[in-house]
């Protein structure tokens, strides 16, 4: 081998140790110097789609637009009705609350964001939305849909954040089984890419009385998601030797993910 | 060979950006065009070995910053089975070998037959995802090896392969911008032969 060569070789392995050998903290410093560069471009390829979108749906015939007006008129009115009397409600529990001398839940913030860049990586299931540290997101707080738990933040940046999928086989959440005293973990599953995976609910004990259809929700243990968050719905269940585990079709459509709610707050079990 | 050297790290830098508006392509198992791999594995034969490992290095060091996650957290009497992850770094390595592949059928490119680095790049790509696969497999545990991630694998390679040309027409564009010869032995054989010949 030519000196050059080996020298060259020799301070390859040197920067290899070092990468290999580097802090979390250290590793989230350069993750966040990357990020920092790409955004720009991140945010013009999101605002380009959003272009693009926008013409397409102009496209649409004024009849369709005026039909679907008048849906979402109805709509939020039907939602504000619901607002409504969740506002009572609350009000009414917090005084139970009070008066039961409950410890005072920290109320949640959910911050709308969008999505900007779906599945950046090869392996995780993972999304960059448009909301950063400044609008007060912070790593590892849930991020909501309006059909249940899409996931949690797993790096919260300048200007955007990424959110790891509950799809993902990383995101791992304290689930219940309604109706039944049956908790476990649940998760994605690895090589699952389609548009609608199975989620693995596991360690139910064995004679758990699972059924399909059964709904499943977040526990609120662990101190990651908030309790009584919709996770998705029993498929099937199977019995193993020592325990038992459910599959779980998510309540959430991942493949049209497009506004997700970031919960802010502290989460209490 | 400096000047050529810094042009394609620039290649490689545009390249990571245009990574970011390329979809997955669900019609095709979720595959997509891997852009940072391919000018990689292009330059990668076209370059010497201490090149080659920077540019390995670079590629690697900017892959994992931009996939590598971070820790679960949470209460560890609730998440007791932790999901290992792989490791930021790991990327340098197998970016260093699809370089050493390269680089060994670096001969029969310098006699003019890029074509087979051209297919050998798809058989790179393929190599470098199938063993992240299978990494992944080896620290989480649970081997599972869908038709779905077998499918994902292939048409990512297939698909990313399909551009090599075109990035092999680029890089010959940069060399002779930077005054850099890439050493095309067959030519100068043929032409050697030629001469012979007429003598």
């Amino acid at each position: 081998m030519k000196p050059l060569n080996l020298l060259a070789l020799l301070l390859f392995l040197g920067g290899l140790v070092w990468a290999l050998t580097l802090s979390e903290s250290t590793v989230r410093e350069i993750q966040r110097g990357y990020y920092a560069v790409i955004s720009p471009f991140l945010t013009k390829g999101s605002q380009l789609e959003t272009h693009i979108r926008g013409f397409s749906d102009e496209v649409q015939t004024s009849k369709e637009l005026t039909a679907k007006l008048a849906a979402t008129h109805d709509e939020l009115g039907r939602l504000r009705l619901v607002e409504e009397r969740f506002q009572q409600l609350e009000a009414e529990n917090s005084q139970l609350r009070e008066a039961l001398n409950f410890k005072k839940q920290s109320p949640f913030k959910a911050i709308s964001a969008q999505v900007i860049r779906r599945q950046p990586s090869t392996w995780w299931r993972t999304v960059i939305i448009d909301r950063g540290e400044e609008s007060g997101v912070r790593v590892q707080v849930p991020v909501l849909g309006d059909k249940g738990l899409v996931g949690k933040i797993d790096q919260p940046l300048k200007g955007m954040s990424t959110v790891i999928l509950l799809t993902d086989e990383d995101c791992r959440v304290s689930a219940k089984v309604e109706g039944t005293p049956e908790v476990g973990i649940l998760s994605g599953q690895r090589g699952q890419f389609d548009g609608s995976p199975l989620l693995r609910l596991r360690y139910l004990s064995k004679n758990a009385g699972v059924r399909p259809g059964m709904k499943v929700f977040t526990t609120g243990r662990g101190g990651l998601f908030p309790a009584n968050v919709l996770l998705g719905t029993i498929e099937s269940f199977e019995t193993g030797t020592f325990d038992a585990e459910a599959l779980v079709r998510p309540s959430v459509d991942f493949a049209d993910l497009n506004t997700v709610f970031v919960l802010s707050g502290e989460v209490q079990p | 060979m400096i000047r050529y050297t810094f042009t394609i790290i620039l290649l490689l830098l545009i390249a990571n950006i245009a990574q970011q508006f390329i979809p997955i392509l669900p019609e095709l198992a979720n595959a997509r065009v891997l852009l940072i791999p391919l000018v990689f594995l292009c330059a990668a034969v076209t370059v010497n070995y201490s090149s080659m490992l920077l540019l390995a290095f670079l590629c690697g060091f900017l892959w994992d910053a931009q996939n590598t996650l971070g820790p679960h957290g949470g209460d560890a009497t609730v998440y007791e089975h932790p999901v290992a992850s792989l490791v930021f770094g790991y990327s340098i390595v197998l970016y260093a070998l699809m370089g050493f592949l390269m680089q060994g059928i670096q001969p029969l490119f310098r006699q003019g037959k890029w074509h087979f680095s051209a297919m050998l790049s798809g058989v790179a790509v393929f190599l470098y995802l199938l063993a992240e696969f299978l990494l992944i497999n080896f620290v989480r545990g649970d081997f599972v090896f869908p038709a779905a991630t077998r499918y994902q694998i292939l048409y990512s390679s297939v698909l990313t392969m399909i551009f090599s040309p075109l990035v092999f027409a680029i890089l010959f564009k940069l060399a002779k911008l930077t005054g850099y010869t890439i050493r095309y032995d067959g030519l100068k054989k043929s032409r050697t032969r030629r001469f012979i010949l007429h003598t």
